[in-house]
């Protein structure tokens, strides 16, 4: 028998959180095959099986705490006495030293090579690469090119969680013969956790691509996020005098474009940082990612170009990509490429100040807060009543410092404060 | 042995200078780690050192003997041709020389620490290293185990290396055999075999099993190729007993388990297995997890059961070849510097350098057989090729092999002028997916080897210009 304990993986941590077990009691499974995913306080990790075996005994149940050296599950494997022993050291850190062991020698150079050749996966390098970035495995992804090839577009909808996986761990399992190309309905895992009496939030698809960009960009880049307070009263005045006129602008396509006008002050803030070749470089083009709450969590459609773009043509389009985004129905497309984010949690109440984590690889976000009247003291010393709204902008401070963020800020401000101005950038 | 108080701080502590250890070094220092690459004897490991460049030049030189009598039909006319193994020695110290002083000088530009001695683990993020009286200690937030393996001849076998030789003392040897005996089945076995007999020793093989380990192609055309050089084949023949005396060794073959066979030679060379360079390293008071054949087992990206040490080449099993050591060096070093890496040999090309050369990636005739229900042959022999004539190399074909289903291409066999280069065309097609017109469709330099390539894609609908009707049907296989 092995035993499965939680060893250390690494940055310090002691303890982790059970999230899921792929595995069930009686479930064959190989070498290395994920056995349970843990979660740290840093990070989400899966634990390989040390070896090819049964699972005998789960003792840890999903959702629990427990601390480095706990034995999460324990295995029957094939081995028998001395190479059982042999594993067991390898699993434990703390385990004996081993005694030396007999050298085993291969068979001769040449023929050595491993006999079970590995299923091929029919996807080129470069679509390889998109999917060992996003953690996808791609022997659970369906491909749609020619002659069943996994094409981009397969890795970025299974990101999506958009196909349903073929088949599960679990059953992949439970079924120790060779894989074969056909494989059971997605709906027994459904059911599967329909059954579990508490509330099982799954952690996948998109709520775990949310979680690993999040982790990913908080801890690569060093944030720094300012608060600033701005008057939208004569915004609100252009907005209803346009109304009049027939037209209805949502006041985050002024908020877009004014915010692309101070970028081409401060195109710092429109950069990609290349920590390998030792450059910041500044994007020409104005892509903006919009973060749009959905049912499934937050997505972030991106209008592109909107250096080019009217305030109308902005707003139909961050309409229209909103109303897509709601329904699930962005097309890759519409979802990549973006070079500045925001995001306007205003319409939701509440909130009057957040700091926002940066939509890696992008140097900045600005989250517009909800709009209230409040007294003001004016420039001439008398209290009026204003329409005031809070801004947050969170920036990489490798890449920036405050003072230039809040420059830029002030600058958005100005054009938003007083929107005639925007007039002067007409081209 | 004076132990050192303090632990020097490095981000990459590298164990092993060989194709593995140095490639990880260049590539964790390009990518902005502090690395420290102990080795003990020289930087280029086996492969620079006793193996893959070693080889090589015999199997250039021999492949330059074959050409004198070519150049003779061409008007190149010498009085007389000798050879003299003494200065192919002095050649080969001068390539590896050279070769080496490039590896030194790019780790000194790329501001590696290179530390001559030899390492061991003292904890998971402790290495020593002795040198000579001294002893220092390494603190590491990555190490890599690159200590590549060592050859193990077969018991009933004492290697000499002066009669009985192995991989690494073959090519040291200052003589010309009269008559060597070859026991092994392998590509170093073939790459002996065939330059020792390019360069006028008589030459026997013999084989465990009962045949070579290629695709049956490959297999059935290098018997005919070994015939005509005049090298004599033992087949299922077991050495139960070597003879080793002044001027010959004696060696009995067991035949087929029942019949022994007496054999004369001057000197015998045997392939060997292979056993992990761990001893001494004290990976066990780490609990590396190994293989059941003891080597370190390690995942895709290269690490082993402790995610922050990874091992490379040699001393993780598997194919043992400098190219496997090389991509997992370097995808040992990318994650740790945090990318998304992946070592995957699936396409990994198999080469030959033996006369004619060889080379292949993919499934043999057989396995896409055993895996597919039917599978599609093209095959298209160099004599059909415009410029394996001009250059008076005619031996050898290329085949493909596709999924008739899906037209993809499951693996490329070639032996013959260039298949070594040309194999490259293969990897990246099979790497890309690519089906039958993916290999059609491109234009092909003209005259060259590579048009025999296409010439076999297009056998495999009958289709290949140069080859008449009927050995195309012939070649169609169900
Ligand atoms: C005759 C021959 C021909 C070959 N031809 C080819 C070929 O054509 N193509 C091909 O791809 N491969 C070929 N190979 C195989 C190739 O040489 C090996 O696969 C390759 O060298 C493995 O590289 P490595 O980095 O794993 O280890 P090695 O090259 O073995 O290097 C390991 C290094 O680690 C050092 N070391 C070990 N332990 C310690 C320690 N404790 N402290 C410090 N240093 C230590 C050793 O001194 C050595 O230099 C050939 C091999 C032979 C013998």
């Amino acid at each position: 028998m092995l035993e499965v304990k939680l060893h250390d993986i690494g940055e310090g941590m002691t303890e982790a959180v059970v999230i899921h077990y792929f595995v069930k009691k009686g479930d064959y499974v190989k070498a290395d095959q994920p056995l349970v995913e843990v979660q740290t306080d840093k990070m989400v990790a899966e634990i390989p099986s040390p070896a090819e075996g049964t699972v005998l005994d789960i003792f840890v149940p999903e959702g629990q705490t427990i601390a480095v050296g706990t034995t999460l599950l324990s295995l029957q494997t094939e081995a028998v006495g001395h190479e059982q022993a042999k594993e067991q050291a390898a699993v434990t850190v703390e385990a004996e030293v081993e005694t030396e062991s007999e050298p085993v020698v291969s068979e001769p150079i040449g023929t050595n090579e491993s006999k079970t050749k590995p299923q091929r996966i029919l996807a080129s390098p470069y679509t390889r690469k998109i999917a060992r970035e996003h953690g996808v495995d791609l022997s659970l992804v369906k491909g749609t090119g020619p002659a069943g090839r996994i094409t981009d577009e397969d890795v970025y909808r299974y990101v999506q969680g958009q196909q349903a996986p073929q088949t599960t761990q679990q059953e992949q399992a439970a079924q120790p013969v060779a894989p074969t190309v056909e494989h059971e309905p997605a709906t027994v895992t459904v059911t599967k956790e329909e059954t579990k009496e508490e509330t099982i939030i799954p952690f996948r698809g998109r709520r775990k691509q949310i979680a690993k960009k999040m982790t990913q960009s908080l801890f690569t880049i060093p944030h720094c996020t300012h608060f600033e307070e701005i008057d939208v009263t004569e915004l609100i005045a252009l907005r209803e005098e346009l109304k009049g006129h027939g037209m209805n602008i949502s006041a985050t396509a002024f908020f877009i474009k004014a915010l692309s006008l101070a970028l081409k002050q401060f195109p710092i803030f429109n950069a990609k940082l290349d920590e390998e070749n030792e450059c910041i470089r500044l994007e020409k083009e104005h892509h903006f990612g919009i973060a749009v709450d959905t049912e499934d969590g937050l997505i972030v459609p991106v209008i592109k170009n909107i250096e080019k773009k009217s305030l109308r043509q902005i707003h139909e389009e961050a309409k229209a990509l909103t109303k897509k985004a709601l329904e699930n129905q962005l097309s890759l497309a519409e979802m990549t490429g973006g070079t500045f984010t925001i995001s306007n949690v205003g319409p939701l109440g509440g909130s009057i100040g957040a700091t926002p984590i940066i939509n890696y690889p992008e140097v900045a976000l600005v989250a517009f807060h909800k709009t209230k009247k409040r007294p003001v003291v004016m420039e001439n010393d008398e209290i009026a009543v204003r329409s005031m709204m809070n801004l947050s902008m969170s920036f990489d401070h490798r890449v920036a410092d405050g003072a230039t963020a809040v420059a830029f800020t002030n600058y958005f401000a100005k054009l938003i404060e007083n929107p005639k101005l925007m007039l002067m950038e007409l081209i | 042995m004076v132990v050192g108080e303090l632990a020097h701080e490095r981000d990459v502590v590298i164990v092993g200078g060989g194709p593995g250890g140095y490639h990880a070094a260049i590539r964790a220092a390009q990518l902005g780690l502090s690395v420290t690459l102990v080795e003990k004897e020289a930087l280029g490991g086996v492969c620079l050192n006793k193996g893959c460049i070693p080889s090589k030049v015999f199997a250039h030189a021999a492949q330059s003997m074959t050409s004198v009598q070519h150049m003779n039909d061409m008007g190149i006319e010498w009085a007389h041709v000798a050879f003299h193994p003494g200065k192919l020695q002095q050649y080969k110290t001068k390539v590896i020389g050279q070769l080496r002083q490039g590896v030194e000088a790019l780790c000194k530009a790329n501001k590696i620490e290179v530390i001559k001695g030899t390492a061991s683990f003292l904890a998971e993020d402790r290495i020593g290293v002795e040198k000579g009286d001294a002893f220092d200690v390494y603190r590491f937030r990555y190490a890599v185990i690159a200590t590549g393996a060592a050859l193990v001849a077969p018991a009933a076998i004492n290697v000499d290396h002066k009669r009985v030789l192995n991989a690494y003392s073959i090519y040291g040897l200052e003589e010309l055999p009269n008559h060597l005996i070859v026991y092994g089945s392998d590509y170093i076995a073939l790459e002996v075999a065939t330059s020792f007999r390019a360069f006028g020793a008589d030459v026997s093989i013999v084989l465990e099993s009962d045949d070579f380990v290629f695709d049956s192609s490959i297999n059935r055309e290098l018997q005919r190729l070994l015939k005509k050089m005049k090298v004599k084949v033992y087949k299922n023949s077991r050495i139960t007993h070597v003879e080793s005396e002044q001027e010959q060794v004696t060696v009995s073959l067991a035949v087929k388990e029942q019949e022994t066979v007496s054999l004369e030679g001057s000197h015998l060379f045997v392939s060997c297995g292979l056993k992990a360079n761990v001893d001494g390293l004290e990976i066990d008071r780490l609990g590396l997890k190994r293989t059941k054949e003891g080597f370190i087992d390690v995942n895709e990206r290269a690490q082993t059961s402790l995610p922050h040490i990874f091992a490379v080449g040699d001393v993780t099993g598997g194919p043992a070849l400098a190219v496997k050591a090389i991509k997992q060096g370097k995808v040992a070093a990318e994650t740790m510097a945090g990318k998304q890496s992946e070592a995957d040999t699936t396409f990994l090309p198999t080469i030959v350098h033996s006369i004619p050369p060889i080379a292949s990636v993919g499934l043999t005739e057989e396995e896409a057989k055993e895996q597919y229900k039917d599978v599609r042959i093209g095959q298209f022999p160099l004599t059909g090729n415009g410029y394996a004539s001009i250059i008076g190399q005619k031996d050898g074909f290329i085949k493909v092999i596709s999924d008739a289903d899906s037209e993809m291409v499951l693996g490329i066999h070639m032996m013959g002028a260039g298949a070594v280069e040309l194999i490259s065309s293969g990897v990246i097609g099979l790497e890309m997916v690519g089906r039958e017109e993916d290999w059609k469709f491109p234009l092909y330099p003209h005259p060259s080897i590579n048009e025999g390539l296409l010439e076999a894609v297009e056998a495999l609908r009958a289709e290949a210009i140069h080859l008449p009707p009927t050995k195309q049907k012939g070649a169609v296989s169900s």
